[in-house]
């Protein structure tokens, strides 16, 4: 048995190995052998050293995926700080949420490029309006998080609390926020994978730098390598992003079950 | 254990009535009792029948509708720094360790920090978790949390401890070792407990008293003296027997 379950740990480590072989394999095999005019590893490596030394824009390509990451760090780091406050007042305090929810709920499902041009007409098209934009689309799942963990903490835990003699603010911040922990911490990972969607929509739309503005420059001067290679720098910091807010969480959270 | 003590806790025609548009749901009738100081009172009553309710009247998560509750000879309304809890599904916080879960009584009451670790250190190893303090509820049995709850209960200079069927989501292995356990740490460690229980043979081999309630809505129906059986008590001798033949007659335990 010990021994079926040290090589059963062994093949889960290959699997990814394979997987992504077997992945690459096909795209060479589309590229080679169909109509599909897609650009081979090849081509796109070869597309990636050209950007060491000819930048794109002004720009290297590490310094347009750093402009991207930056406006979505920037955006969601101010998501984080209004709405788990916001949320949690919403899941707190019945009149905040009687007076807040209503407003809130009518503006959540607009997505947050429907704003793109009422955000260029107020801010202009700086830096500012990409982040208020990424934002809109980050806040909204922290908020909703937030508020539902607070709302759904069990009777059980705050009668406790109650017992042991917690009561208001000792109550929501020992027994209700680390019992919300977990809605919240999935919340934020909601909102970094709308975050990283929403950012390269809007930089797609209207930018002179960052990732999504290179996949449309790429589109405009029919230069399929550079999307590509956009494309995997976009796959490969968002799998980064989300599997380092798994160690942050792991770290802040180490009770719970992964 | 003499039972001529002084009065520690006192129900006065206690009263819970549920009111909705659905129609009104007595859950309490009417309950007087009087705990004696350093009694291991039992309250026994069939599944539903209002006496975690009544509990929770006692130690007050709950308004009663009707009577007054008495510590120490004063009337006393809401939470009470001498009563707490043992509850039935643990409540033990998932993200505090045994150690931040025993001190949460003297934490929430100012209780410096070196002062509290060092009588949560007390407890814990008093309900045998000694070596356990920074583990997480996650890597502990059920019944080393329940462990947990008592040193909690203790922990929080409560003198009334009130424990709601706190055996009752154990395994009957377990259950029986932590019927010993609690004999045992209140033998070391004597405050006035409350336990309610559905289990009859819990009742008998635990109380002091039985206090046996009604089907819902909840009365006082009968209180039995238990002093005359020695402890440790051994639950297959011939008195057991026919206090357990007396009290199952005497339950309302038919379904309806």
């Amino acid at each position: 048995m010990k021994k079926q379950n040290k090589y059963y740990h062994i093949m889960l480590g290959i699997f990814p190995v394979i997987s992504i072989g077997c992945f690459i394999a096909l795209w060479y095999f589309v590229a080679a052998y169909t109509d599909y005019r897609i650009p081979n590893l090849t081509q796109v490596w070869e597309r990636f050293l050209v950007t060491l030394e000819k930048p794109i824009a002004k720009k290297s390509i590490f310094e347009h995926a750093g402009i991207s990451l930056l406006r979505v760090v920037k955006a969601l780091a101010c998501s984080i700080i209004l709405g788990i406050p916001l949320g949690l007042l919403m899941g707190w305090n019945k009149t905040f949420r009687g007076i807040v929810r209503p407003i809130f709920e009518a503006i959540r499902p607009i997505p947050p490029i429907a704003w793109i041009p009422l955000i260029t007409m107020w801010f202009g098209i700086g830096e500012l309006p990409k982040i208020i934009i990424i934002f809109l689309g980050t806040f909204v799942p922290i908020v909703v998080n937030s508020y539902t963990g607070v709302a759904m903490v069990p009777r059980l835990n705050t009668d406790a609390g109650k017992i042991f003699g917690a009561d208001g603010r000792k109550l929501l911040t020992d027994i209700v926020l680390p019992t919300a922990f977990p809605s919240i911490f999935a919340g934020i990972r909601t909102a970094i994978g709308t975050g990283w969607v929403v950012m390269l929509a809007a930089e797609m739309i209207s930018a002179k730098s960052g990732l999504g503005f290179l996949v449309i420059r790429g589109q405009d001067v029919s230069d399929y390598p550079l999307i590509l290679l956009a494309m995997i720098f976009i796959g490969v910091i968002g799998a980064a992003l989300s599997f380092i807010f798994n160690r942050i969480e792991r770290w802040i959270c180490p009770w719970m079950e992964k | 254990m003499p039972l001529d003590g002084k009065i520690k806790l006192k129900a006065e025609h206690l009263c819970k009535i549920y009111f909705s548009s659905k129609g009104d749901m007595d859950a309490v009738e009417d309950i007087s009792l009087e705990v004696k100081e350093n009694e291991f009172l039992v309250i026994l009553g069939p599944g539903q029948c209002g006496k975690s309710v009544f509990l929770n009247m006692l130690c007050g998560l709950e308004e009663p509708t009707n009577g007054k509750i008495y510590r120490d000879g004063t009337e006393i309304h809401g939470t009470d720094e001498k009563i707490s809890m043992v509850f039935q599904r643990m409540a033990i916080m998932p993200w505090k360790n045994s150690m931040q879960n025993v001190e949460m009584g003297p934490k929430y009451h100012g209780v410096n920090k070196n002062v509290r670790r060092q009588s949560g250190m007390r407890f814990l190893e008093m309900v045998g978790l000694k070596g356990f303090e920074g583990s997480y509820p996650r890597q502990l049995s059920g019944g080393m949390k329940q462990r947990v709850g008592i040193a909690r209960a203790y922990n929080a200079d409560a003198e009334i401890l009130l424990m709601d069927e706190p055996f009752g989501a154990l395994d009957a292995q377990t259950r029986y070792q932590m019927q010993d356990e609690i004999l045992r740490i209140w033998e070391k460690d004597r405050r006035t407990i409350l336990f309610v229980t559905n289990n009859i043979e819990e009742a008998i081999y635990l109380g002091d008293r039985i206090v046996l309630l009604s089907k819902r809505p909840a009365v006082v129906k009968e209180i039995y003296d238990l002093s005359h059986l020695p402890r440790p008590r051994d639950n297959v001798s011939r008195s057991f027997m026919e206090m357990r033949k007396e009290i199952t007659d005497a339950m309302d335990l038919g379904l309806e």
